[in-house]
């Protein structure tokens, strides 16, 4: 296998690459809804409990299929254990050709999912051909870190002691993703788990099925075994279902705090008849700073922030909330972030000219607008969007200020188009600001100053520093990605610890002295 | 010698001819080191030439100094750079033990700022458009014309496009009127096509609109043409020329296509004289000639655009953009083909007249001399050809070229140091590329190696 390599993004700057994305809208429209099955082994059934819409035009259904029942979690789980011992059994370097597979399959695609995200979850082109990218990325990555794993690490040998370190998959992988990477993060996912020999039940967000689809189509595809990647399309019922299953071994889940939680604790309960203890990975929360410095070149900072925090509305988990700006420049600053707040594009996620696509959901709306209401009455809006279309679930971009320390408009995730700002006296105010909050996802750093990023990078307790950029858009291998604190559990992915997530240990010590003779 | 390529005798061998005004201008050219201050700044520029993380730590200082609060925290950032070099000249160590103390760092941020002022007034002329007039005049008399270009920070909200169509304006304004009272200087403002107005300006798009955006040229492209509408209007109204810059691959759909358009509109067929970049570094720059000199085949508009050919200025940037996202590079990334270019598109331009006019922008003896060549070679008349160099880096080439006869325009930047920082950087990585033609120059390279044909 070639040197793992980032899958490049669409040069969307060039008119042809726009026109093929617009192709591939237009071919992928007269399929829709796209059905959404229950897939345990073979399929089982799809009546329409469950459906996606497209939140700029909500009353357009993209996916419709079923709703995992308790019956379809447990053939699930029991599919995933039959399939087990076959798929890993197979050598690491047999598994990854299967994944590069499915990356090809995805590859081939690619313009087809970008649409499929931009309709079903208002993702930007940009955004939505990058998290297809980042899918390509993990499948191809995780495949060759498999290999690397197998041959384990090196260990002391004296004579006729033979040790030997491997790692061996841990058997059923329960993996509960999010819409708003609605490829990527359980690409993510379930090709670590596969990669590294374990079977995988996927639960999706219900707001994405068609993409999810989609992925396990082409891991199907690749030569994955049916039982070994199973669908639950549903709600969140089917996912805590999963999650209390005994047959499960190890929960990957990337989502809301709340979820996150509950889930660690579910998945404590150890019954009688469940011979492991499970393991979580847990990718939750973030509430994540950005530290301007009085020597910030703000013509940097500004656009960088207003990225940070307003593409895709806001909806990532590293997105920024909070700017912490030196009172040097925070005049300056609070003056060119407003106006670039003025002008960003709010629209569809279809027109290349967006920037603040509509959020996920109407309750997504409700509670975000919610916010802007305590941030009205606790402190000011400093900027808004005046207009924005009707429709879909729009919410218009903010940036507030003054708000009073313990408000939760600075302490709670929002996930939506408001950025707060502070002023802070020195880096070290900002830092104590930082590093109070319970999160610790990412956080950004404005200096020219290498000893302030020196003392920064050593006191952010953030899982990803991003010095003078923006603090969004990992890229695998490039920057691992997860956070610490209640962000997460503090394993990377796209990073070279992320497999030893889903193996466990073996360690086996051979006496090699037979009657004085060292057999080896 | 202006006068001799009109009667230029049968046509003659172009690189013969190319050596020949090599020569005459090389030899036109000071010797080094005559000055003791260029001497000092062609010492720094030498170290930083030399050593890439000194250099890293000198644009690091240059860049971070408006932003700095006092001299204190000026000479703690420079310590801070230093500290990050491994091999560090004597003064420079002398530097570092400076900081040590809070006199010494006030002695040192004071030598810093110094330096970086003196070195921004080598590139900048002025503040504001006033306050640079004497010295586009004196520029004017010694035989040098001037495109303005206002510097300023980076355009992010719709106040600061405002603002720099304002300075715009005033500084059309300021050009027109402070200009007309210049001697006259027959070469600078006439061709065989007709006069040549004193005023000129450059205008940057990015600086006219904050909605400039790669994957959606048209957003930036109708917000620009706002404010750029009013500008032509008034350089048309009173007779001044304005000149598009060319940036970054990012905005080259939406800067092409919002002039190309703009000067079709009928208010403008008769003027303003106006003029855009070809940037010869760019892989697609040939098709982007076909695409100028369709349109200017097809337009209905009277005043010839002017095609400033430049090698282009935002290598590093591109190049690095591409690596990062995978994608191919819009830059030649070998010199010579850029350099080959450069003179492919020189020919083909200075062969399109009269349709178009024709700006040789270099600081490389080879390509102008080539351009000289070329247009008498052809049968051109010097006065049909303009050549320009930047402040500050061209200086000597612009008194050897005006010498030669030859209509040269300097670009002059005008701003503060705070807005002029990105604009400085940029100058001294090109200053101090090792492939750069005034570094050859300065290292003593022999003038035949200067003028042979990109290899």
């Amino acid at each position: 296998m070639r040197p793992f390599a980032n899958e490049p993004t669409l040069e969307l700057r060039r008119a042809p690459v726009r026109e093929a994305l617009l192709a591939a809208r237009r071919e992928l429209e007269p399929r829709l809804p796209l059905r959404v099955p229950v897939l345990v082994g073979e399929e089982r059934g799809a009546d329409s409990g469950l459906e996606s819409t497209d939140p700029g035009a909500p009353s357009r259904v993209v996916a419709a299929g079923g709703v995992a029942s308790a019956a379809d979690v447990d053939a699930a789980v029991r599919a995933a254990a039959e399939a087990f011992p076959r798929w890993s059994g197979r050598s690491a370097a047999q598994r990854a050709e299967v994944l590069v597979r499915a990356a090809a399959w995805l590859r081939e695609r690619r313009l087809e999912a970008a649409a499929l995200e931009v309709r079903e979850c208002a993702k930007p082109w940009p955004e939505a051909d990058a998290d297809v990218c980042e899918a390509i990325d993990f499948l191809e990555y995780h495949a060759r870190q498999a290999v690397e794993l197998e041959r384990g690490p090196q260990l002391l040998q004296v004579p006729g002691e033979r040790n030997m370190m491997r790692y061996a998959p841990r058997g059923v992988v329960a993996a509960i993703s999010p819409w708003n990477f609605p490829i990527a993060i359980p690409a993510g996912m379930v090709s670590a788990a596969l990669a590294a020999g374990n079977s995988v039940v996927l639960k999706p967000a219900e707001q994405s099925p068609g993409c999810a689809l989609l992925l396990v189509t082409a891991l199907r595809a690749g030569g994955v075994p049916p039982g070994a990647i199973s669908l639950l399309p549903g709600y969140g019922e089917a996912g805590a279902a999963l999650v209390r299953h005994p047959g499960v071994h190890v929960i990957a889940f990337t989502g809301s705090s709340t979820v996150g939680l509950e889930l660690v604790r579910a998945a404590a309960e150890t019954p009688a008849d469940q011979p492991h203890v499970k393991r979580v990975v847990s990718e939750m929360g973030g509430k994540n700073c950005v530290i301007v410095d009085s020597d910030a070149d703000l013509d940097d900072a500004v656009p960088g922030i207003v990225q940070s925090a307003f593409v895709y509305a806001g909806q990532k988990c590293s997105a920024a909330a909070r700017v912490l700006a030196h009172e040097a420049v925070a005049d300056a600053l609070i003056e060119r972030l407003a106006g670039a707040v003025r002008v960003l594009q709010v629209g569809r996620a279809e027109s290349f000219a967006t920037e603040v696509p509509p959020v996920i959901e109407r309750e997504a709306q409700e509670r975000i607008e919610g916010y802007a209401r305590t941030a009205r009455e606790e402190g000011e809006v400093i900027a808004e969007v005046g207009e924005v279309p009707e429709g879909g679930w729009f919410v218009p971009p903010r940036l507030v200020a003054s708000l009073p320390p313990g408000s939760r408009v600075l302490r709670e995730e929002i996930f939506g188009p408001l950025l707060a700002v502070e002023r802070c006296a020195s880096i070290d105010a900002a830092l104590d600001a930082m590093t109070e909050s319970p999160f610790a996802l990412t956080g950004g750093l404005f200096s020219r100053n290498p000893a302030t990023v020196a003392k920064v990078a050593r006191r952010a307790p953030v899982g990803n520093l991003y010095v003078n950029r923006h603090i969004t858009g990992a890229m695998v291998g490039r920057q691992p990605f997860g956070g610490n604190r209640r962000s997460g559990t503090g394993s990377k992915a796209g990073g070279p610890d992320y497999l030893l997530q889903f193996v466990e240990p073996r360690v086996v010590t051979e006496n090699t002295m037979r009657h004085g003779l060292v057999v080896e | 010698m202006a006068e001799r390529s009109a009667t230029a005798a049968p046509r003659a061998d172009p690189e013969a001819e190319l050596l020949r005004v090599g020569r005459a201008l090389h030899e036109a050219l000071p010797r080094p080191s005559r000055n003791p201050i260029e001497a000092v700044d062609r010492r720094a520029m030498e170290l930083a030439a030399q050593d890439d993380r000194l250099r890293a730590a000198l644009f690091r200082l240059v860049d971070v100094t408006p932003a700095c609060r006092s001299l204190d925290d000026l000479a703690a950032h420079l310590a801070s750079y230093l500290g990050e070099v491994e091999r560090r000249p004597p003064p420079l160590e002398t530097a570092l033990r400076l900081s040590g103390s809070r006199a010494g760092r006030a002695a040192l941020g004071a030598a810093a700022a110094a330096a970086v002022r003196h070195m921004a007034h080598r590139f900048i002329v002025g503040e504001t458009p006033r306050g640079a007039m004497p010295t586009l005049r004196s520029l004017w008399v010694a035989g040098a014309a001037a495109s303005v270009d206002l510097l300023g920070e980076a355009t992010v909200t719709e106040a600061e496009a405002d603002r720099y169509a304002e300075r715009c304006a005033d500084a059309l304004d300021t050009l027109v009127e402070q200009s007309g009272r210049w001697p006259s200087r027959p070469v600078l403002e006439r061709d065989s096509l007709g006069s040549l107005p004193r005023a000129n300006l450059s205008v940057k798009v990015s600086a006219l609109t904050p909605l400039l955006r790669p994957d959606a040229p048209e957003l930036g492209r109708a917000d620009a043409a706002r404010r750029l509408r009013p500008l032509l209007r008034r350089a048309r109204d009173a007779g001044a020329h304005v000149h598009i810059d060319m940036e970054a691959v990012d905005s080259l759909e939406a800067t092409l296509s919002l002039v190309l358009e703009l000067l079709d509109e009928e208010e403008f067929a008769e003027g303003p004289s106006a003029g855009l970049v070809l940037q010869a570094y760019l892989r697609e720059s040939p098709r982007r000639l076909d695409q100028i000199l369709e349109w200017a085949a097809s337009s209905r508009r009277r005043p010839p655009l002017v095609v400033r050919l430049v090698k282009g200025a935002y290598w590093d940037h591109e190049v690095v953009e591409a690596r990062q996202h995978g994608w191919p590079s819009p830059v030649f990334e070998v010199k010579a083909e850029s350099d080959r270019n450069f003179e492919d598109l020189t020919r083909r331009l200075l062969d399109a007249r009269p349709l178009l006019r024709v700006a040789i922008a270099s600081h490389n003896l080879r390509s102008l001399s080539h351009a000289i060549a070329w247009n008498r070679v052809a049968g051109g008349r010097d006065e049909d050809l303009e050549l320009q160099v930047l402040r500050g880096l061209g200086d000597h080439l612009m008194r050897a070229l005006a010498a030669h006869g030859m209509r040269v325009r300097v670009y002059c930047p005008v701003g503060d140091l705070v807005a002029g920082m990105a604009y400085l950087v940029r100058r001294l990585l090109e200053n101090t590329s090792n492939e750069s033609f005034l570094y050859e120059q300065a290292r003593g390279v022999p003038l035949e190696e200067l003028l042979a044909p990109p290899g």
